[in-house]
């Protein structure tokens, strides 16, 4: 009891503002720490490990081999197909996601009755669990029962003999397809609180000022969601670069960068080569990252 | 010039009617459109506009039939309550929007006209500036060149003046009224302030529950409203009301507070044998030092200095009156004071249905009494109250 | 003005403490990086007195109201509530209410929860607390409405409870920052002299912070004038108006303001002006309502209970515009390179628009300022 008021009293000589001050270092002290250990050392730790080759047996120690990993994957066409994958796939369904979740956003941008539930609606692919819509999407796929491919079939535009899933160009398109459906929600989500700020008395000045629905898109809705497009393409990216479980459990026909550093790590159990394909897909996220600071700003972070 | 014309126009929305049979006509004036929120005034605006479809009832520019047609096809302009600038758009572009989108006008024709516009907003040196970068004084003449730019017929304003600040207001307010007077164009504006609404306008219309209350000039309209809800609408402090009963008496009609006689009067024209308000305006009251000299007497309650005038708040037999005094005059909390009310400013209200049933004539000096809302000279009284 | 506050009742519990409320501020100094808010201000604020600070925008009155309340850190000066120092505590320490703009209640609390909310950190508890509440209540007039919630309430007694609440633990000193903003005109001049009552009844010490020079005409005990971060003046109402310090404070004060005229033009007019040992002056000031036209007979036609202390030469006046503004007339006059408004409360017989009139000037009235702004 003495010592707290003792303590008490010394605190309250430091000046006010001072004491704020220590106050918020102590404050954000646990969540320094936090970061660096459980951030930090794993990626230093990874990108160690892509510097060497690791033993099946744990009681050896890695053994260090320099830029081997790197030259195996530079000159080996495997990796060069899953860059291909993931970048296509990557830009795609980015793009086609932000595309689609604009339109429906303004689709929705009016009062309507039941507005309310078919926003509801409208999440839930992108809240239902990954692995029950992956399956339900392998089974409108099947070439035997699915009936998508039938649809397809009956259009003309797709011989059914072959799964939608099981050719490796199918299954590309095909899983970006199933990636831009789960995620344009989200694109919609900061769409639509977007628009929503936009004063309805700026539209009205324009219908008076004569622009029509068209003008109104070019010259009030896009310049004002620019930045928030922006911001809704650059986070896909970084997303879509590491995707795994859409592409994964959809179709084990497609090799993309992440899919190809965990086949390395645990299927054929090179976790050094593993490890080095994790470190360049962290180069690229870096990359974005950078370009995302640039244009967004820490603030909005 | 041109001239606008309300016929019955209408509009519900859903089960609730917003206005209901409005018929108003403006020429080349400053009518402004004044009433509590809720009242219909900017829905009735928003119709002029062509941003509301009327649910009956037709509007006519010069005598066109403008009802069924887009906003951009009426040429009227409009000036919104928070501006509505294109955020997105610097200064010129705002200001050019319009001419680019419905005029025939070249690009030089056009760059031309924002350039005149500006000059006459002395806003020439921000035609390159972000709206974001704009104080509230220059967004409101940023408005107000957009909507002018454009040599509408009708301009329309809502409540355009509300988010400056008191001084910048009444700045605003003047450079208002003189533009307007330059261009001779039929003005509508929108208030909700009562004060606003007389300095500014030729004319005012006030409304309540979607209902025109009465239309005329200021003067005429404060001195002698048409109801209960005019006369209690504007002035500040409000019109007092008293519940009286009348007695007449010897050719006299006197005018009694808990059968303690306050005024008495010489015309017997009126019968009246319905429930009776009396109204009188706080300054209309006169104060007397001496208690045993007025009518009745009073208890000071509370004293309001304003520097050129005080506000009394007197409490006679158990109810408030307000009383305006010039500052000169300083009663003290507590006094006792005689209060005089002159008959030529006696205005009598139906109690139930709040029709004016006497008021003062128009010329306050004038001591003649008339009866009933009588029309006012030179102004059309086209509202309910004197169709009664 | 002191006698004017009441005592309190020995009967009410609620006002026991008004024997103390002092507020004393000396060299008060608030800097944001490089901006000054305020700069070396001394208030010093009587027990139960009323003191409006009175400001445009940006001039420090809310910044002084929130450094007195312990929101700020001061960067330099000291704040006293009697004799204590208070400079450094933090605000729930320093025993201020405080009422803002926005009123701030509890929406899912009652009336009655959100009267009782502050005494909930206070020893008061039990039957004593709910004798307190109802006691406010009544003062306030909203008995009825104990278990209403603030959603069902209109905005006058929504503000009503906001100050209950701040009153309801009887702080050493209220802090309203502009609390009438939300309201329409017409309920705010009712509100106004509602909360002066209140707060005469209870002669609680209260710094009220507004914009509006009516407001704080028609509110105040002192009013103290705010520009650039510095009081421009202290007084009462009367002072403020009758006798401004400065230009700004006379232009500030009063609708509508004081015309300000070159010394030459009025002496050009036929006015003869105001002379002092200190020279001549650099401009002249005379309110609207000291502006009266002629009678016919050439006396001042000041209308009923005004007296003309010392009336001008008539002059000629051209009339510009005559505006109707309710229970006044306020008209435009030039001529003589004067342009000036005139406040009358009656309409003028035989003047008219466009004409020229003769016009009176009250030479007592007339102010008269240096160079530097400040009055001679």
């Amino acid at each position: 009891m003495a010592s707290t008021t003792f303590m008490r009293e010394r605190i309250e000589r430091i000046d006010p503002r001072r004491r704020e001050v220590l106050l918020g270092y102590l404050l954000v002290l646990p969540s320094l720490l936090l970061i660096g250990g459980v951030i930090l050392y794993p990626l230093i730790y990874n990108v160690y490990l892509g510097f060497t080759e690791v033993p099946l047996n744990p009681d050896q120690s890695p053994v260090w081999i320099g830029l081997e990993n790197y030259e195996t994957l530079v000159n080996s066409d495997r990796f060069w197909e899953a860059t291909y994958n993931t970048v296509v796939f990557t830009v795609a369904s980015a793009l086609l996601a932000t595309a689609l979740g604009l339109a429906v956003a303004l689709l929705f941008d009016r009062a309507f009755r039941g507005r309310r539930l078919a926003r509801g609606l409208v999440l839930l692919p992108h809240v239902t669990p990954i692995i029950a819509v992956a399956f339900a999407w392998q089974f409108m796929l099947d070439p035997l029962w699915g009936n998508l491919p039938d649809f397809l079939a009956w259009l003309g535009i797709y011989e059914s003999d072959v799964g939608l899933l099981q050719s490796r160009d199918h299954a590309l398109q095909m899983a970006i397809l199933f990636d831009v459906w789960r995620n344009f929600p989200f694109a919609f989500l900061l769409f639509i609180a977007r628009l929503q700020a936009i004063p309805q008395s700026m539209y009205e000045a324009a219908t008076i000022d004569g622009a029509g629905r068209f003008a109104q898109f070019k010259d009030i809705i896009l310049p004002e969601l620019k930045g928030t497009i922006l911001i809704a393409i650059l986070l896909r990216f970084v997303w879509e670069f590491n995707a795994f479980e859409p592409v994964w459990l959809l179709t084990r026909n497609l090799e993309t960068l992440p899919i190809y550093a965990y086949k390395s790590a645990f299927s054929t159990y090179n976790q050094g080569l593993g490890a080095a394909i994790a470190v360049m897909l962290f180069l690229f996220q870096l990359v974005m990252v950078a370009v995302y600071m640039r244009f967004v700003g820490e603030d909005e972070l | 010039m041109s001239e606008l014309r309300l016929e019955n126009v209408r509009k519900e929305f859903g089960s609730e009617t917003a206005v209901s049979e409005l018929s108003l006509t403006a020429d080349g004036d400053l009518l402004v459109l004044v009433g509590p929120s809720g009242c219909g005034k900017s829905t009735t605006l928003r119709m002029i506009a062509g941003l509301e479809q009327p649910t009956d009832g037709k509007i006519f520019i010069d005598g066109e039939d403008v009802t069924r047609r887009s906003p951009s096809g009426r040429s009227i302009a409009m000036v919104f309550q928070n501006y509505a600038l294109y955020r997105t758009m610097n200064v010129r572009k705002n200001i050019g929007y319009g001419l680019k989108h419905s005029s025939a006008l070249s690009k030089s024709e056009r760059i031309e006209k924002v350039e005149e516009i500006a000059e006459m907003f002395g806003i020439s040196e921000l035609l390159d500036r972000e709206v974001s970068a704009l104080s509230g004084g220059q967004k409101q003449r940023v408005a107000l060149g957009r909507a002018l730019v454009r040599d509408p017929d009708v301009f329309l304003l809502d409540e355009p003046l509300s988010s400056l600040d008191a001084k910048l207001r009444s700045q605003m307010r003047t450079e208002l009224q003189r533009i307007q007077q330059e261009l001779g164009v039929t003005t509508i504006y929108v208030t909700h302030d009562q004060k606003e609404a007389m300095t500014m306008s030729d004319r005012l219309a006030v409304m309540n529950d979607g209902e025109l209350q009465q239309i005329g000039s200021p003067e005429a309209t404060y001195v002698r409203p048409e109801n209960r809800f005019v006369a209690s609408f504007l002035g500040s402090p409000a019109m007092n009301f008293l519940d009286i009963d009348v007695e007449r008496r010897n050719g006299h009609t006197r005018y009694l507070l808990d059968s303690h006689e306050l005024v008495r009067v010489s015309d017997d024209t009126q019968a009246i044998d319905r429930p009776i308000q009396l109204g009188i305006r706080p300054e209309d009251l006169t104060l007397l030092d001496d208690p045993d000299d007025g009518a009745t007497t009073g208890t000071v309650r509370h004293v309001e200095y304003q520097g050129n005038d005080s506000f009394v708040r007197l409490e006679v037999n158990g109810r408030i009156v307000t009383c305006v005094v010039p500052a000169s005059v300083r009663p003290r909390q507590g006094d006792s004071v005689g209060l005089n009310f002159p008959p030529d400013q006696i205005h009598l209200f139906d109690m139930d249905a709040g029709d004016a049933i006497r008021s003062p004539s128009v010329d306050a000096s004038d001591t003649r009494i008339e009866t009933g809302p009588s029309t006012t000279e030179g102004n059309e009284t086209d509202s309910r109250g004197a169709n009664r | 003005m002191a006698e004017q506050r009441r005592k309190p009742s020995e009967s009410s519990s609620l006002s026991e403490s008004s024997a103390s409320g002092a507020v004393h501020v000396d060299g008060l100094t608030k800097q944001y990086d490089d901006v000054v808010a305020v700069s070396d201000l001394d208030l010093h604020v009587e027990p139960g007195e009323l003191l409006v600070l009175l400001g445009p925008s940006g001039c420090g009155k809310t910044t002084t109201l929130r450094s007195i309340a312990g929101l700020e850190h001061v960067t330099d000066g000291t704040i006293h509530f009697d004799d204590e120092d208070v400079t450094r505590q933090a605000p729930q320490r320093r025993d201020v209410a405080m009422v803002f703009q926005s009123y701030a209640l509890y929406p899912h609390k009652t009336v009655r929860g959100n009267l009782q909310f502050p005494l909930r950190k206070t020893d008061i508890s039990g039957t004593e607390a709910t004798e307190r509440v109802e006691e406010i209540a009544e003062l306030l007039e909203m008995e009825t409405h104990l278990d209403t919630r603030p959603a069902q309430l209109s905005g006058g007694q929504r503000q009503r409870v906001a100050v209950g609440r701040a009153l309801v633990r009887q702080p050493h000193l209220l802090c309203m920052d502009e609390p009438l903003s939300n309201l329409d005109a017409k309920l705010r001049v009712e509100t106004r002299s509602e909360l002066r009552q209140l707060q005469q009844r209870l002669g609680i010490t209260t710094i009220y912070v507004t914009h509006d020079q009516e407001e704080a005409m028609s509110i105040a005990d002192r009013i103290a004038v705010m520009n650039d971060g510095r009081i421009e003046q202290v007084g009462t109402p009367e002072d403020v108006y009758e006798r401004p310090a400065n230009e700004f404070v006379a232009s500030f004060v009063g609708d509508p303001p004081m015309n300000f005229c070159d010394p030459d033009d009025v002496q050009a007019a036929g006015i003869e002006t105001p002379q002092s040992a200190a020279g001549s002056p650099d401009t002249i000031g005379i309110r609207p309502e000291y502006i009266y036209p002629t009678d016919s007979r050439g006396e001042p036609a000041a209308g009923d209970r005004v007296e003309v202390d010392r009336p001008s030469d008539p002059v000629v006046l051209t009339v510009e515009l005559i505006e109707p503004v309710g229970r006044a007339y306020e008209i435009q006059l030039t001529g003589h390179g004067l342009d000036l408004v005139a406040r009358l409360r009656t309409r003028p017989d035989d003047v008219t628009e466009g004409d020229s009139s003769e016009f009176v000037f009250d030479l007592d009235r007339l102010t008269t300022f240096n160079d530097a702004g400040e009055v001679v």
